[in-house]
């Protein structure tokens, strides 16, 4: 069950690798807000899943609501700032 | 417990600092720098350092880009793209020296969780015991924070406030 | 229980896959933006759910649902302030060359 686990985890950092391709490459700023966007899912994930490895859900499991919390709180600000400024 | 999955981890990390410093636009920089600080956290949290991991998460992946970003829109400068002239050649050449310098001194530090190491057997135990009849706190983490270390601590939320209230006064927006 | 949570992680991890390869692949913001909000979403909720059905009834699981319920909502929304950004900026949606 642990080695399942841990190939899951490889196989999501690997998945953010592509998101952070899409980061690094994106045309315009929407495609870099995206890509950030999809790495932040993939983390939350992430950290539960360690969590559960570790068999100590209850500490990753603050991390991950905490994170997801702010994580709202910014990337509305970015598209905010974005959506009153225009392209940069 | 014995996989090593800080490997991708710190490949991820190494990557997204590279691109924060390498791209174009403060915006994308910023947004970079949020996604290398919780690659950070990720790390911390594997290596066992939930409460460091949680503390780098909010305060370098949420509140740091949302400072960032008013910081940017408060000050509104003209050009928001970076033009970065090459580096001189004496910091290529002396920051990889120094570089090689610390692997060269973390060689003797001891393997991460050693049970042999000088932390683990003196520093660990002694805290891990004495903590509670010391303090009567039942968080070790918590007594050593606030009761060894109380006016570190103090003098550490000072500087946080008054960085705080400096920050609300450069950002204030003039009514007039 | 055990091969319940293990098919619901799986079938979440196809549905993140396909949505790494769509960030990848799509030709432009709008298109892509379906790939990040919708099969995001499902694989994140497929994979959580696994994970609370491995985790057993506690109160871990509670908190778990409450993070699947905060993913489930956060990240279409997120999408659609992006896309409205993006739309505001004055980029057109991406069409086929007429050949």
């Amino acid at each position: 069950m642990k080695t399942f686990f841990f190939l899951v985890l490889l196989v999501l950092a690997i998945l953010i690798g592509a998101y952070l391709y899409r980061v690094l490459q994106g045309p315009t700023i929407f495609d870099r807000l995206l890509g950030l966007n999809g790495i932040s899912t993939k983390a939350i994930i992430l950290l539960v899943l360690m969590g559960t490895v570790f068999e100590r859900v209850d500490m990753f499991i603050d991390i991950s609501t905490g994170y997801a919390l702010l994580n709202l709180v910014g990337a509305l600000a970015v598209a905010k700032y974005l959506e009153q400024k225009g392209l940069p | 417990m014995t996989f090593s999955f800080e490997i991708p981890l710190l490949l991820l990390l190494l990557v997204t600092a590279v691109g924060a410093v390498l791209v174009e636009d403060l915006i994308s920089a910023i947004l970079l720098l949020g996604s290398y600080s919780f690659f950070l956290a990720l790390v911390w949290a594997w290596l066992g350092a939930v409460d460091v991991a949680f503390v780098e998460a909010v305060v370098g992946a949420g509140l740091a880009t949302v400072l960032f970003l008013l910081t940017l829109f408060g000050t509104a400068p003209k050009v928001s793209r970076l033009r970065l002239p090459p580096p001189p050649m004496a910091a290529l050449v002396s920051l990889p020296l120094l570089g090689l310098l610390l692997l060269y001194a973390a060689n003797d530090l001891p393997q991460f969780g050693d049970p042999q190491s000088p932390p683990s057997t003196h520093i660990s135990p002694t805290y891990l015991e004495q903590s509670y009849q010391d303090t009567h706190t039942p968080n070790v983490v918590t007594s050593i924070l606030m009761d060894y270390r109380s006016l570190d601590t103090m003098i550490e939320t000072v500087v946080i406030f008054t960085a705080g209230i400096a920050c609300a006064l450069l950002l204030r927006r003039h009514s007039s | 229980m055990d091969i319940l949570s293990v098919l619901f992680i799986l079938a979440g991890l196809f549905f993140l896959i396909v949505a790494a390869i769509g960030v990848i692949r799509l030709p432009d913001v709008f298109s892509r933006a379906h790939a990040v909000s919708l099969t995001d979403s499902l694989g994140a909720f497929l994979m959580l759910v696994g994970l609370a059905l491995h985790e057993g009834l506690s109160k871990n699981n509670l908190k778990i649902i409450a993070v699947l319920a905060l993913l489930y909502i956060q990240n279409p929304v997120i999408t659609h302030a992006t896309i409205r950004a993006a739309l505001r900026a004055g980029l057109k949606p991406w069409r086929r060359r007429p050949s």
